[in-house]
């Protein structure tokens, strides 16, 4: 196998030519203890390589069966195959995504602004910063002379804060006070605790809840969350954080979360609820990209993902793993 | 599972659905090239037959959710934005229908897809092949038949299998789904 067993993984290619090869030769006898070993080296460098291997090996032994197929008189060129009208996939239109922009007065509303599941709203203060509103949050507004201050009563808000180092800006969540000059930030109340996400420039977390008495600084891409277990900081890629605010246009994204996690954002924004009583399902990572609100197709696609299916109780969608089936 | 009927398992229930993973794969990932499709599902193969067959239901929802998890995993890894916003929301929900539309061949057509790949092979690579497959001759006998060394033989059956299997990279026919966005939600680092 030295003309094509070579050093490292290769590109997708090579990685088949070697595939094969080692699959037409252990086909036709029994592989010497050193080509064994080689073999189970070449295996064990890259999964690919695995991956690569099991693929012509069941293309080998398919053709076999294939093959037997031949009566020696076909020879015709089958006709072309024709897939089935693509099946639209229901979507939840239940759900009516709202993003205003920037003209909702904060003072007509006494402060107050809240929003349904389902619903985002953008909103513009009037010192040029802006407040977006995830669903089923709400907030209170009360700017000062000296302080803009904003009151995270529920859910979940991103800031873009406009730069005004004689008035700062200081977003108070169950007893943590985030404080920013000039930034981008998201202050969300979780089921563990008060999150901070910085997007850009840096926000100083203070208040009982931070559990220090200095301001802890949060920095672009880190967050701080003030968990009932003790605060904890975290430093996030880019990729995370721009998942934390997809919901902010419209989308929410999962790469690689829990999927119990990625049910409750989920139902952040949906009348209909996903609920997963299996902990170990819970548990399971997740990746998908959905459209607030369509809590349908999260559930459908969770279902697909891990092999289980979707039962209807009111307006819960339960998630449940199907019973293995000695089917094969 | 013994070793063979698990192969029989993975060509049956897995390997159909390979052509229309990587049009998927493709159509989505954003300068994701054909080698780089060769990779996820080179991948994705190792996870499947690692896993255990008996608790995957429905195997091509599984390879299409374990290829999704992979390229999630290099982007996370490759530290880049992953999403690139579009306009078009409909394009963005990831169930799609490619996981639930799936046509089988059947016997008569796979037979015939076959014989044609075959014949888009070399001429002795494909007369070592036909021999192998369709006569079952040793790879001894197909050298005294072609009068060329064993290890040329070997060399035919293995380039025949590469081949045929590349062949077997795009669903038969040709058939097109005519849905072929521009607009790709995933960037490749």
């Amino acid at each position: 196998m030295e003309d094509s067993v070579s050093a490292g993984s290769g590109n997708g290619a090579d990685v088949d030519a070697q595939a094969t090869a080692w699959v037409v030769r252990s086909a036709e006898r029994p592989l010497g203890s050193a080509e064994q070993r080689q073999l189970d080296a070449w295996l064990e460098t890259d999964s690919r390589h695995l991956g690569a291997y099991v693929r012509a090996q069941a293309i080998w032994l398919d053709i076999d069966r294939v093959a037997a197929l031949d009566s020696g008189t076909v020879r015709e060129v089958p006709e072309p195959v024709r897939q089935r009208p693509w099946r639209r996939y229901a979507m939840a239109a239940s759900v009516a995504l709202a993003a205003f922009a920037g003209t909702a007065a904060y003072d007509h509303l006494a402060g107050r602004i809240s929003t349904d599941r389902g619903e985002v709203r953008r909103i513009a203060l009037d010192d040029g910063s802006v407040l977006t509103l995830n669903g089923n949050s709400a907030v209170q507004i009360r700017y000062e002379e000296d302080i803009r201050r904003v009151i995270l009563r529920r859910g979940e808000a991103s800031f873009e804060v406009a730069h005004n180092k004689e008035r700062p800006f200081v977003v108070s969540a169950e007893g943590l006070d985030v404080r920013a000059v000039g930034t981008e930030f998201i202050v969300g109340i979780e089921d563990d605790g008060v999150e901070v996400t910085v997007e850009e420039g840096v926000v100083a977390v203070g208040g009982k809840a931070s559990g220090s008495t200095q301001p802890r600084y949060v920095r672009r891409n880190e967050q701080f969350v003030s968990a009932t277990t003790g605060p904890r900081k975290a430093v996030l890629d880019p990729a995370d954080v721009e998942r934390r605010i997809a919901w902010r246009n419209g989308m929410l994204v999962f790469n690689g979360q829990q999927l119990g996690a990625a049910a409750a954002e989920v139902n952040r924004y949906s009348s209909l609820r996903v609920v997963i009583d299996d902990p170990t399902l819970a548990r399971a990572e997740f990746v998908g990209v959905f459209k607030l609100g369509d809590a349908q197709a999260f559930a459908g696609a969770a279902a697909q993902a891990f092999n289980g299916e979707v039962v209807r109780r009111g307006n819960d969608l339960v998630l449940v793993r199907q019973q293995n089936s000695p089917s094969h | 599972m013994d070793r063979q009927a698990q192969l029989r398992w993975f060509a049956r229930e897995v390997l159909p659905h390979e052509p229309d993973l990587r049009k998927w794969l493709a159509a989505r990932v954003r300068g994701l090239g054909s080698c780089d499709v060769d990779e996820v599902v080179q991948e994705a193969y190792a996870r499947l037959w690692t896993g255990d067959p008996e608790t995957i239901r429905n195997a091509r929802a599984y390879l299409f959710v374990t290829a999704r998890h992979i390229v999630g995993e290099h982007l996370r890894r490759s530290r880049i934005v992953a999403i690139d916003f579009v306009a078009d929301l409909d394009s963005l929900n990831i169930i799609d229908e490619e996981m639930s539309v799936h046509r089988r061949l059947s016997g008569q057509e796979e037979l015939a897809r076959l014989h044609e790949i075959l014949q888009t092979l070399p001429p002795k690579c494909r007369q070592a092949f036909e021999l192998k497959k369709f006569q079952d001759f040793s790879q001894r006998r197909i050298a005294e038949h072609m009068g060329i060394a064993e290890s040329t033989v070997e060399k035919h059956l293995s380039k025949a299998l590469r081949l045929v299997s590349d062949a077997m990279k795009e669903a038969p026919g040709g058939a097109q789904d005519g849905r072929q966005r521009e607009r790709r939600f995933w960037k490749w680092g």
